[in-house]
């Protein structure tokens, strides 16, 4: 390849990024480096903050720098585990919904298919907060679901506020998420090399775990992050259906920023969470075979 | 009503249409459903002035928008206490709304700012209590907070509070005689032990607990006086009550911001709703208190002898409103923390 071509080239390049590496910019890395310089400012009486070093935000988390004013404080700690842990859950469970299910609609015809997909995205012509509170209606004692259970002769469920009510409506509002990557790869996966793999005497689960799961861990992994993401920061779902009772991560923030009126912390506690999210997800990335690694 | 967090943030365009004699506009920003729309429809059919109204579900939330720069609101409902924090703020206009024909008729006991005792900047606008709702086929009987949270023991999971920090806290505070003010540590300690050893008979903080004392699935719920909305419309099987030991009370103001694109418009408002038959409009569509005396005495009689919408005297002295607490919120900040975390 000649350099005057190769410089031509990264020209084009560079001008077909421009205007995405611009939106980026502005309305992604500006946003959080504003976040990242507020959480280490001293809180405003009234909001905002004012323009002096204070990292002890940080400290009522971490336990360390601690200055006069702030005490470190372990409740911070449990908060961003029982966040995490919800999250995880919410996770899994989407991911044992979904995986059986994309290999169920990769087969159907492909008029079918479309319908499916088009339901499967259905739920976001609706606004959130109304779905949520449809779930309120569906899970509260005298609800649809007790009265379904009653006309089958079962016992009532009291669901409404717990955090099985929490878990049920993160997945409700999750599931495309889960189940839109995971069908990706699915689809894509080549039945032929299925065929071939128990044509060469591999079992029914040596072959799903050397074949067609190294195969589809992309998906995996995507539809996996799409999912944590939102179930860690999300605070909607826990104040109706969980009753705020629990407090997560999301809720702690949003009352941060509004009711105590501590930008800053609400700015440290955000930055914690996305380094959170962030070990976890190279931590998972390093650890998840590559399919191309599969031998 | 008024805290509902508001489904649709749009704006509402009233009096829209083929509008020749446009006078221009008027941007309200105000709590969700804490007005009555005839009122913006009657204000646009006699000054032809565009109503637009965008709404907000907290203090906070409307005051960080407008510190944030938002431009274009006219008026802003804020509580007492965050009229005060944006008076000092700098961002209200001085109105003369005092000077105005029809003032003489505001409650002079409704001039609660601090920091505009005598209503140069804003016009009272409403009040209410915070008490307890309740379905009266679980509870017939209920007249305090010592009532609610006996019944909760004897029956967890049937109770809800509001979600809400100073609220919560306040409830606490008013159980063991403090004010909903104190900025002792050690009261609110008292407050958030109180409340945390109740928590494990609330089924929730929320503040969407209409529908279920409606329909049973709670028995009572600490919330609004614009309760009375539904009480009055089932008063057999739901109640409000105003609790014996004190309640707190809120009221929110109407405000000219001084970056309001349209004060002319904005004053004309005000005028508009000195007027004891508009304002009354308001009142028989919220269910919540009147600060305009002569407002009261329109009222239908099942509002206007209402102890728990117009208590008397004797109740009124055991109100409490809330105070900006400044840095001494964090004290509450950190309590709260605790209840949710606990």
């Amino acid at each position: 390849m000649s350099g005057a071509l190769s410089a031509r080239r990264r020209r084009a390049l560079a001008g077909l990024l421009a205007p995405h590496s611009l939106l980026l910019a502005a309305f992604f890395v500006v946003p959080l480096a504003i976040m990242a310089v507020y959480s280490v400012l001293t809180p405003g009486l009234y909001g905002g903050v004012e323009w002096e070093f204070y990292p002890y935000g940080y400290g009522r988390v971490l336990g360390a720098p601690l200055g006069e004013v702030e005490e470190f404080d372990p409740v911070y700690g449990e908060i961003l585990l029982r966040s995490l842990r919800l999250a995880l859950t919410t996770v899994v469970v989407t991911l044992l919904l979904c995986y059986p299910a994309a290999f169920w609609v990769s087969r159907l015809p492909p008029r079918r298919r479309a319908l499916v997909l088009f339901l499967v995205t259905l739920p976001f012509f609706a606004n959130l907060i109304v779905r949520v509170y449809a779930w309120m209606l569906i899970l509260r004692p005298t609800g649809v679901l007790n009265q379904l259970l009653g006309l089958a002769g079962l016992p009532a469920a009291d669901l409404m506020f717990s955090e099985t009510a929490v878990v049920i409506g993160l997945c409700y509002v999750l599931l495309p998420f889960m189940f839109l990557p995971l069908y990706a790869a699915v689809e894509r996966l080549d039945p032929a090399l299925v065929q071939a793999s128990r044509d060469l005497g591999a079992g029914a689960l040596f072959t799903f775990r050397r074949v067609i799961l190294p195969l589809t861990a992309p998906g995996i992994l995507g539809g996996c992050i799409l999912v944590f993401i939102p179930a860690f920061g999300n605070f909607v779902v826990a104040s109706l259906l969980g009753g705020a009772k629990v407090m997560l991560v999301g809720n702690l923030i949003e009352q941060q920023f509004l009711a105590a009126r501590n930008w800053p912390f609400g700015a440290a506690l955000a930055m914690l969470l996305l380094a959170a999210v962030l070990v976890l997800l190279v931590v998972y990335v390093v650890r998840t075979p590559h399919p191309e690694g599969v031998r | 009503m008024r805290r509902l967090i508001p489904l649709l943030l749009l704006a509402v365009l009233l009096g829209a249409g083929p509008c020749a004699r446009a006078q221009g506009k008027l941007a309200l920003y105000n709590w969700g459903d804490y007005i009555n729309p005839e009122i913006l429809d009657r204000f646009t059919k006699e000054t032809g002035i565009k109503v637009t109204l965008d709404t907000y579900a907290s203090n906070e939330e409307m005051l960080a928008k407008i510190q944030a720069g938002a431009t274009g609101y006219d008026i802003v409902f804020p509580s007492v206490h965050m009229n005060d924090i944006m008076l000092k703020l700098g961002l209200l206009e001085k109105t003369g709304v005092n000077a105005m024909k029809g003032f003489e008729n505001i409650d002079p006991a409704a001039l609660r700012s601090r920091a505009d005792p005598k209503s140069e900047y804003c016009l009272p606008y409403a009040w209410g209590t915070v008490g307890i709702f309740y379905n009266k086929k679980k509870i017939p009987q209920l007249s305090s907070w010592k009532d609610l949270f006996a019944y909760a023991e004897k029956n967890p999971g049937k109770v809800a509070m509001l979600d809400d920090m100073r609220e919560v806290l306040g409830v606490g505070l008013i159980i063991n005689g403090k004010p909903v003010n104190s900025r002792s540590p050690e009261d609110v300690k008292l407050a958030q032990d109180t409340v945390l050893k109740q928590k494990k008979n609330l089924a929730a903080f929320s503040y969407e607990v209409v529908p279920l004392v409606e329909s049973g699935d709670l028995a009572a719920a600490h919330y609004f006086v614009g309760a009375m909305m539904y009480v009055l419309k089932k008063p057999a099987e739901l109640g409000y009550v105003i609790p014996a030991e004190g309640a707190t009370m809120y009221q929110e103001n109407m405000c000219v911001l001084k970056s309001a694109p349209n004060k002319a418009n904005a004053r004309r408002f005000l005028e508009f709703y000195l007027r004891p038959e508009v304002s009354v409009l308001n009142t028989i569509q919220q269910k919540n208190g009147t600060v305009n005396r002569a407002s009261l005495k329109l009222l239908p009689p099942e509002m206007r002898d209402n102890p728990n919408i117009n208590p008397p005297e004797a109740v009124r002295a055991k109100l409490q409103i809330f105070e900006d607490l400044g840095k001494d919120l964090k004290t509450y900040d950190r309590a709260w923390t605790k209840i949710k975390t606990k």
